[in-house]
């Protein structure tokens, strides 16, 4: 190996400052919200933790449940998975943002009430901010294709059948809704 | 799928029993408006994080505190050398206590299981508290541990051990087994599992002054509290739970874990709110778990099937204090017709936390076992398994003669066989496919006992006519606020969007236990007691007003669209009656005693229910009578023929649960109970490196719990039933009863799409290579 | 999670040059990429791996995440998402292995947060690798041993495996990039280079720590994809417990060339039973030149898990893998377009 190799080279500078807190500011259901944070801060965290936003829910904190699911410029994701400061610039939608003004539901949510898609209710925000997507992706054309495309979202209580007829429901809703 | 009323059986008086409506606490849940414990709003909280021990069996000789400790925001680190005798002791739960184990973590330096509390730090942060849990340093001694089960079956034992003599046992088994033409002897298995309710273990403590408040995810508040403060050593009303909303329990929330009371501690060490939430891999031993175990099974028949001879030896792990046993050998013993039966049931101690309840605890393993071998000896017989169960089906208990109080178990079969279309079935194993797949059938019986437990509620009559249901009552998924809404708007007939319940709070009139299937019968008996009590003051006053009542007879007089009604026609408004009785709101706080309650609980009953000790009268034992909820199971499975694959693409089920208050809830929980069902016979097992006594798939990645697509066609069907021996409301309860059968209908169904018999659960592709 | 600094960046010359760094290998250097987080914030939460610097890439998306099928060939930008390629016409289309071994991969809400460089680099799903309580993973520490070899091994490798490590290589697309004969590009310090897909991982051997060729500092930009008509006949079969969203338990990535049913040319990967993404040149030759029928696959599955070997309970994968394989083969064969 010759001198050059990255291998040999040294850090350039001190990897980590220790008291790093970011400044950041979020987008979050459409409004700017401030985040001062340790750059550990998990973008699920930041929303519970920071923003007072406990709509979206920690069910394994490592990407396995789908409890956490948030729209990051309109893509679910899972928001465990994120750090808050990868979020800066983007927009966030959470549960709490997902109808179009406060005291209305989102058809997706009329849907979850109408077809029971739910017990305990944990994994329902998740849940509908995954089916919403479901539609908006074009993964919502059979039922096959709901159930495949909805098992990123686990629920404890066994809602999934319920689960795909809310979604059938709200499905024509959406499309009517945003024509 | 709708449900249709036909389906619930007739509308109630009131019209709203057995009217399907949506779940009322909707609305909140799809908004992310339900507030779960871990969503309380909080000010200047410190952040707590778990340390939990990495060896099962042995001593902590040393800390090594001193890394985590320079962690930027580490507040304070309990471990035992600071909390060795901070927390009394009390006793356990299925011993009529509170804890979930009476091993106290941290009262000394003993370890008794891997993943045992052995520190807890906590920080200004989340972040921080858990890079000082990494940080923690521990020294061990380590001594070898026992994980559970040898590599071999357990022998049988004596079955006429005078020591369990209290175990189900009539005439002589043994000789009309080695007397009968037909024999089925083998051993079952079921493993280890969780409970992976979505919601993680959270505790919230904050103190202000001596009071204590407790935001935790609870199936019972009153106990929680009370055992608790007991630990503490402060007053029962010093402490409060608020737990309105429960992110699933399935029995893992019923009884007082070892985290409360440090984080309770650790509030008061920090004076400010300390808030914990345990990670999805502590949730496997800082709560309880539903204990592997194995069955040995004789069942011996005449050639025409009838049941001579039925033996049922279990086996069950537990940890070393504690005698846990679920002992599902009182119901295998009384499902069927059989003059010869003996049971027994025995316990295996190793270096485990304590299990537990967890969904149909008892019914879930035991019924696998018998249902399992019960479709072997269809086979044996050449006879169609439901035919086998209606020879010997009974309407009495076959031990003490005691009838069931209501059982259409062949009803549910009949049912569930031509929803299915079981009678196209060819009974060859292997017969039928699909392209590559092949098919197999598979039924097996359901059945719980009918529990029912002392409760209070307070039920008031606003001055505007809505109604406030109040009971310290949990509803984790069950659909308790939806129910009790409904009962409510039945009694004092009123619209059920003027009934507001509120549950989950230890400030509330205490209620039982969410577990055993015991919640709705309880709960709604009490809210209907209550509403009854509010009817006659009301109706009492009204005939002997100057109003349209006046002078009648009070039997006479119904309660509906917000009205009072007399049978010819005249009416008037339940405001107006209510006035009558004063200003201001009325209210009448019921004591509901089961009818089944034996005399010790009706002495006792409510003075247990309200220091929140475990208190219920058994449907296994219920005065005159058994009580039981029954059903029938139907599996579609379908195995690659290559691969071994195994999908279950179809499952019906028919159930008789006595009144149907609910039946959009309903539906769910036993829909639920069906996919728990196959997933448990599939996918669920909590696997253990033997040589450390330590689980090795301890998070959502490996457990497999179904997803979306493992589920296809669910069918739930109600079988009427009507049945007021069980309570007054004739309820029976069903939380449970959906997964019981379904793991050995499952297990037979693999058998007939492959002639393989798979005696240990989960069936799993390797088992079919 | 241990502290570290968060920064971004704009362009790939400033990646590499933030991510230069002593270290043993490039996936235990204290300074790591940030592009979907999904085995790095996993496995950061663990104390699995401690970066000390987090170099956000995800700006570099603009031009990093390309999915261009030209002339028949293909380039696929190494912050292309999951979903983005899993759901491209032209790659469902003519080359089917991709787009289902990128659909059949983790959950939808993964696919569109992980990319196509991470995804290649995701770590083991040993428990004993994954959790820092077990004392013994010399993945983890090298030289304190491997407690999966006596220990809970169902889903552990039978291929590629040795006395030090048998953890199973978890992914998914690596194998359609195999069998497919993909190359990577790589930029770093020293200047871009290309190498074969096929030598982007190394076995276990002495070294478990070691997982890929790449240097630290060293950064994925492309996989590409010298296409053939041929390639529309290929296809990724996954088995697994359950239905979806679970690691492979045993899979095959089969690319086919069939003409009046004798195979002109075959190329196999395996997965679920290795400790590297696995090539299978010993089945390829068994089939070249061949008619394709179900003993013929047999033969090729036969030569394939040759070499398999395996412990305790994992000892059914081989004869789940020979059947997986023999299954692909002959779907492939009666595929039509």
């Amino acid at each position: 190996m010759d001198a050059s190799s990255p291998l040999k080279s040294s850090p350039p500078e001190n990897l980590r400052d220790r008291c790093q807190t970011l400044d950041l500011v979020l987008q979050v259901n459409g409004r700017s919200r401030r985040v001062v944070a340790d750059p550990r801060v998990t973008l699920l965290d930041a929303l519970r933790e920071n923003l007072g936003l406990t709509g979206s829910k920690k069910g394994c904190d490592h990407g396995q449940c789908g409890a956490c699911t948030v729209h990051v410029d309109g893509r679910r994701v899972l928001s465990c998975l994120t750090f808050a400061a990868a979020a800066e610039g983007k927009h966030i939608t959470t549960i709490e943002g997902l109808a179009p003004q406060e005291g209305d539901l989102h058809p997706m949510q009329q849907a979850f009430m109408d077809h029971d898609a739910f017990q305990c209710g944990y994994c329902t925000p998740g849940q509908i901010m995954s089916a919403v997507a479901c539609v908006t992706e074009g993964h919502a054309e059979t039922d096959a294709d709901i159930r495949e495309y909805m098992s990123g979202n686990l629920c404890r209580c066994a809602a999934y059948p319920n689960i795909v007829d809310a979604i059938k429901q709200a499905k024509p809703l959406m499309r009517e809704r945003d024509a | 799928m709708t449900i249709s009323e036909s389906q619930v059986g007739p509308i109630s008086e009131g019209g709203m029993f057995g009217k399907p409506v949506p779940r009322i606490d909707g609305r909140l849940k799809v908004t992310g408006a339900a507030c779960y414990p871990s969503d309380t709003p909080m000010e200047d909280t410190a952040h707590a994080y778990l340390v939990t021990s990495a060896i099962a069996r042995g001593k902590i000789k040393a800390f090594h505190l001193e890394d985590a400790k320079a962690v930027d925001g580490v507040l304070d680190i309990l471990t035992w050398e600071n909390m060795k005798g901070k927390v009394r002791s009390v006793r356990f739960f299925a011993g009529g206590g509170y804890a979930s184990s009476t091993i106290m973590p941290m009262s000394s330096s003993k370890i008794w299981h891997a993943g045992q509390i052995i520190a807890v730090v906590i920080a200004e942060s989340f972040e921080a508290a858990r890079e000082a849990a990494y940080k923690v340093g521990v020294d061990y001694a380590v001594n070898k541990p026992k994980a559970g089960f040898d590599e071999s079956r357990p022998q049988p034992r004596p079955m006429t051990n005078p020591l369990t003599r209290s175990d189900p046992a009539t005439g002589d088994a043994e000789k009309a087994f080695a007397a009968a033409p037909v024999k089925i002897e083998a051993y079952y298995s079921t493993p280890t599992q969780h409970h992976n309710a979505i919601e993680l273990f959270s505790t919230t403590c904050v103190w202000s002054g001596d009071q204590l408040t407790i935001y935790e995810p609870s199936q019972y508040v009153h106990g929680l509290k009370n055992g608790v403060a007991r630990q503490l050593g402060i007053k029962p009303d010093k402490v409060r739970i608020i737990s309105p909303f429960v992110g699933g329990g399935f029995g893992g929330k019923a009884a007082l874990t070892a985290r409360t009371a440090f984080i309770a501690l650790a509030a008061q060490r920090l004076n400010r709110p300390v808030k914990l939430v345990a990670t999805r891999k502590q949730a496997y031993t800082v709560s309880n778990f539903r204990a592997e175990t194995q069955h040995l099974i004789k069942l011996g028949a005449e050639s025409n099937g009838q049941l001579t001879s039925l033996s049922h030896e279990g086996w069950e792990v537990s940890s070393r204090p504690d005698e846990y046993k679920v002992a599902g050998t009182e119901t295998t013993a009384v499902l069927y017709a059989c003059p010869n039966i003996a049971t027994r049931v025995n316990v295996i101690h190793a270096d485990r936390s304590t299990p537990g309840f967890m969904r149909s605890p008892a019914e879930v393993p035991y019924i696998f076992a018998i249902e399992s071998a019960m479709d072997e000896l269809a086979v044996a017989l050449h006879m169609d398994p439901v035919e086998l169960r209606r020879i010997n089906d009974t309407q009495i208990n076959p031990i003490t003669d005691a009838p069931y109080s209501s059982r259409a178990l062949m009803t549910c079969y009949d049912t569930a066989a031509k929803a299915f279309g079981w009678a196209s079935r060819n009974p060859v194993p292997g017969s039928m496919t699909d392209g590559d797949w092949l098919i197999g059938w598979g039924c097996a019986t359901s059945c719980y006992p009918t529990n029912v437990a002392p409760a209070e509620a307070k039920v008031t009559l606003a001055p505007n006519g809505s109604v406030r249901v109040q009971s310290a009552g949990h509803d984790i998924g069950t659909g308790a606020y939806t129910a009790l809404a409904i009962t409510a708007a039945e009694f004092l007939g009123v619209p059920l969007e003027r009934v507001s319940v509120e549950l989950g709070d230890s400030t509330l009139p205490p209620a039982p236990v969410a577990g055993g299937s015991n919640a709705t019968a309880s709960i709604c008996n009490a809210v209907a007691d209550a509403c009854k009590e509010l009817r006659h003051r009301l109706v009492t006053a009204a005939v002997a007003s100057n109003g349209p009542m006046h002078g009648l007879d009070r039997d006479m007089i119904t309660f509906s669209d917000g009205q009072l009604r007399a049978p010819d026609g005249q009416s008037e408004t339940l405001m107006a009656a209510s006035a009558r009785l004063g200003f201001g709101p009325i209210e009448a706080h019921a004591k509901y005693m089961p009818e089944i309650a034996s005399k010790t609980i009706k002495l006792v009953g409510n003075a247990m229910l309200g220091k929140g000790l475990p208190i219920m009268a058994s449907g296994t034992s219920a005065g005159d009578h058994i009580q039981y909820a029954f059903g029938a199971e139907f599996v579609e499975v379908r195995v690659h023929r290559r691969t071994r694959e195994i999908r279950a693409p179809r499952i019906v089920g028919a159930f008789a649960a006595g009144r149907i208050i609910s039946p959009t809830t309903a539906r769910s929980q036993l829909m639920g109970g069906l996919i728990w069902g196959i997933s448990a016979a599939l996918h669920e097992a909590t696997e253990m490196d033997h040589r450390f006594a330590r689980y090795v798939n301890d998070d959502l990645a490996e457990y497999m719990v179904p997803v979306n697509a493992d589920i296809q066609d669910v069918e739930v069907i109600f079988v009427p039933e009507d049945d007021t021996k069980v309570n007054a409301l004739g309820i029976k309860g069903l939380g449970e009863l959906g997964n019981v059968g379904t793991n050995a209908a499952v297990a037979n169904a693999v058998y007939h799409a492959t002639g393989q018999r798979i005696r240990d659960l989960p069936i799993r592709l390797e088992n079919l290579l | 999670m241990r502290p570290f600094s968060y920064q971004r960046v704009d362009s790939v010359s400033a990646a590499v040059q933030a991510g230069r760094i002593d270290a043993n290998g490039h996936l235990d250097a204290p300074v790591q990429f940030l592009a979907g987080g999904t085995t790095l914030l996993d496995l950061m939460k663990l104390d699995v791996m401690r970066p000390q610097r987090i170099v956000d890439i995800n700006p570099l998306e603009t031009s990093l995440s390309d999915i261009a099928v030209e002339s028949g060939d293909v380039r696929l930008g190494a912050l292309a998402r999951m979903s983005d390629v899993a759901d491209h016409p032209a790659i469902r289309k003519d080359f089917p292995v991709i787009a289902q071994s990128l659909k059949l991969a983790a959950s939808a809400q993964l696919r569109n947060m992980a990319s196509l460089g991470g995804n290649v680099l995701q770590r083991t799903r040993c428990t004993y690798f994954r959790d820092v309580s077990w004392a013994s993973c010399n993945k983890r520490i090298p030289g304190s041993g491997c407690a999966a070899l006596e220990g809970v091994n169902r889903k552990h490798a039978v291929l590629g495996t040795s006395e030090n490590c048998i953890a199973t290589y978890p992914g998914d697309f690596a194998q359609a990039l195999l069998a497919l004969d993909a190359t990577v590009d790589i930029a770093g310090v020293q200047g871009d280079r290309t190498i074969a897909f096929r030598d982007l991982h190394v076995k276990p051997g002495e070294t478990p720590h070691v997982e890929t060729t790449l240097l630290p500092g060293e950064i994925i930009t492309a996989f590409r994809i010298a296409g053939e008509p041929w390639m529309k006949r290929s296809l990724y079969l996954k088995i697994r417990d359950r239905e979806s969203y679970e690691f492979a338990i045993a899979s095959a990535a089969v690319a086919l060339d069939l003409q009046d049913g004798i195979v002109r040319q075959v190329r196999i990967a395996i997965g679920g039973m290795a400790t590297v993404p696995w090539r299978s040149e010993e089945a390829e030759a068994v089939l070249t030149g061949k008619p394709l029928d179900e003993e013929r696959a047999r033969q090729a599955a036969q030569a394939a898990f040759a070499a398999a070997r395996g412990r305790g309970e994992n000892a059914f994968k081989p004869e789940l893998g020979r059947e997986t394989l023999v299954r692909a083969l002959l779907e492939a064969a009666t595929l039509e377009f």
